[in-house]
């Protein structure tokens, strides 16, 4: 019998398209076990969340994603399957946005987030849209270094993008010291059940890629912010299965990050089937 | 990048005004690759949304509660312009500029056809898309503005896929239906997008040779056609637009193959505009599930009254204008 292992894509709005077809590309090159194959599915209701092995929530507005995910009453399920089952999932800026345990500069009356990353978004930091920009990033956790292109760097597209203002204290409660800043929102805590998923949410958050040099071009916007400038931007962490970029994969035809990606979500499913 | 955007800025109002003056050719090359995928990418992130027009910055936050995924700042609702008359224009830089200070949201403005200095006032504000719009009075009866060199993305409207192309040609990076805006009739917007789908469906078909015919037919360019052909639809995000008044026309528009939906006058010229703002947010996610769409139709009080387009005479319509 085959088993199918169904990723899902969040589609409440945003680019889910690009990233199905990205991952059927990368599916190709992510071999599972006899028996099983990939399946990919846009991921709109509480019924179709429930199926998936694994999440990833696409770019497009988190303000509208998150709107709708409460009105759809998605946004609990959500939370469940990130904080409490912790799930492999990854989040490309807005999808960020929303993974963060604490976000700044978001509309009037905040928004509500999902959580899952024990990090700070400044939200918007690269500002508006003539503001979007390009930028080659190194990302020494590929396991294909060389893209089609045959650079060793990843096309990094950040629109409007955010970025990782601060990684905070890995904590099992909110990030209550967070909730004190002004304008500053802050995810609802979730207990983890199971023994796996507690390791999960307690492991360090891992700076995956940053834009050095950015920070010196950049250097007043800083000095405004009053952040410190010595590691450059962070434009991507990882918190054991859960993973956050501010730029956007799903814009480029590059596959590689979804294969590392899928590679991880496999090791992790392998990793429970053994305790079965 | 960012920090050289005043001076590339500049450069690329300077360059659309020679443009428009020395030649008369429409080309985008103008624009560099990676700024057209940084455009047409905001574009990709806007889909499945909910794009509402607002004159003010109250409105622009009901909107933005509502869960729209982008805001249109103009003057005046379609609706207002057709019940006033008059000559139709840019809205006010400060009402703009109050409007990206209230909301997170992406801000979008409106320029005549034509008038790229409006656009270039528009880009100098900042705005996050222009919307170069035949619901303005119209700057220019021969000449759409040359959008390739300007750093800010623009969309415009189509009724058919010549039109379509033709202004990704000048270098739009998204499209929209041109349905009647200001009536509430849907009927326009239905019109365009069976248009365009339809011309798509023949040229999927065509060889080369048959497809350099149909680009003159259509008055396209060839290549941009070919790619349309082989992607099987248009190559930037598309967009419905104008006469949407309902949940149902905007989960309509959505099944015909839009990728998200504008919705003009028929919110804030409707009964109850928080509710309906949400109704249609909801109805564009979830654009095939009945149930959820019977749900939100549910008790949304008067729609905008609404004008029958069949019953309009030729001069009364907006859609005709734009070359």
């Amino acid at each position: 019998m085959t088993r199918d292992i169904i990723v899902g894509v969040l589609a409440l709005q945003g680019a889910f398209y690009e990233h199905i077809k990205l991952l059927q590309q990368a599916a190709t090159e992510v071999a599972l076990n006899d028996g099983q194959r990939w399946k990919f599915a846009e991921i709109r209701t509480v019924e179709e969340l429930e199926r998936c092995e694994a999440l990833i929530i696409p770019g497009g507005e988190s303000t509208t994603v998150s709107l709708v995910a409460a009105r759809s009453n998605m946004l609990e399920p959500l939370r469940d399957f990130v904080k409490v089952r912790r799930k492999p999932t990854w989040g490309t800026c807005a999808g960020l946005i929303l993974l963060a345990e604490s976000a700044n500069r978001t509309k009037k009356g905040g928004q509500d987030l999902i959580g899952g990353l024990d990090v700070k978004v400044n939200r918007n930091y690269f500002g508006r849209q003539t503001e979007s920009f390009e930028a080659p990033l190194a990302l020494p956790f590929l396991r294909s270094k060389v893209g089609e292109d045959g650079s060793d760097r990843f096309n990094g597209i950040f629109i409007r993008a955010p970025v990782v203002e601060k990684l905070l204290p890995v904590i099992r409660g909110e990030q209550t010291g967070e909730g004190a800043f002004d304008e500053t929102v802050i995810a609802p805590a979730k207990a983890a059940e199971g023994e796996k998923a507690k390791k999960q949410v307690l492991r360090p958050v891992e700076v995956m890629a940053t834009l050095p040099g950015r920070s010196r071009t950049l250097k007043e916007k800083i000095v405004a912010l009053g952040m410190a400038d010595e590691v450059g931007d962070i434009v991507a962490v990882k918190q054991g299965n859960v993973f956050g970029t501010s730029f956007h994969p799903e814009l480029t035809e590059d596959a590689r990050i979804h294969i590392w990606w899928l590679e991880q979500v496999r090791d992790t499913l392998e990793d429970q089937d053994q305790d079965r | 990048m960012a920090i050289n955007d005043s001076h590339t800025n500049g450069a690329a109002a300077r360059s659309t005004t020679n443009s428009t003056t020395t030649t008369t050719t429409a080309n985008s090359s103008t624009s560099s690759p990676t700024d057209f995928k940084l455009k047409a990418g905001l574009a990709q992130m806007l889909k499945g949304g909910v794009i509402m027009d607002v004159v003010n910055a109250s409105q622009a936050r009901i909107a933005e509660e509502a869960g729209a995924c982008a805001v249109m700042a103009l003057e005046r609702v379609p609706a207002d312009i057709r019940a006033e008359g008059g000559v139709s224009r840019m809205s006010d830089p400060a009402m703009i500029k109050e409007i990206m200070a209230t909301v997170t949201i992406p801000v979008m403005a409106k320029a005549r056809i034509g008038h790229f200095v409006e656009c270039q006032i528009l880009e100098a504000l900042g705005v996050d898309y222009i919307d170069e719009s035949e619901v303005l009075t119209p700057a220019d009866m021969v000449h759409h503005v040359e959008k390739g060199p300007f750093g800010v993305p623009f969309v415009c409207g189509c009724r058919n896929l010549g039109e379509a192309l033709r202004r990704i040609d000048e270098g739009a990076a998204m499209i929209r239906t041109k349905g009647e805006a200001g009536t509430g009739d849907v009927v326009e917007a239905v019109r365009h997008m069976r248009t365009v789908t339809s011309e798509i469906n023949r040229a999927k078909n065509m060889s080369d040779m048959e497809l350099r015919v149909y680009a003159k037919e259509l008055n396209c360019s060839f290549a941009l056609l070919k790619q349309t052909a082989e992607l099987g639809r248009l190559p930037v995000v598309n967009f419905a637009a104008g006469g949407v008044a309902t949940p149902a026309d905007a989960a309509l528009m959505m099944q015909l193959g839009c990728d998200g939906v504008f919705v003009g006058s028929g919110i804030f010229k409707s009964g109850d505009a928080v509710k309906r703002a949400k109704a249609i947010v909801q109805a564009v996610t979830h654009f095939r599930d009945a149930k959820v769409l019977a749900a939100v139709s549910e008790g949304l009080g008067e729609a905008m009254v609404g004008l029958n387009v069949g019953r309009m005479k030729e001069g009364e319509k907006m859609a005709g204008r734009g070359w």
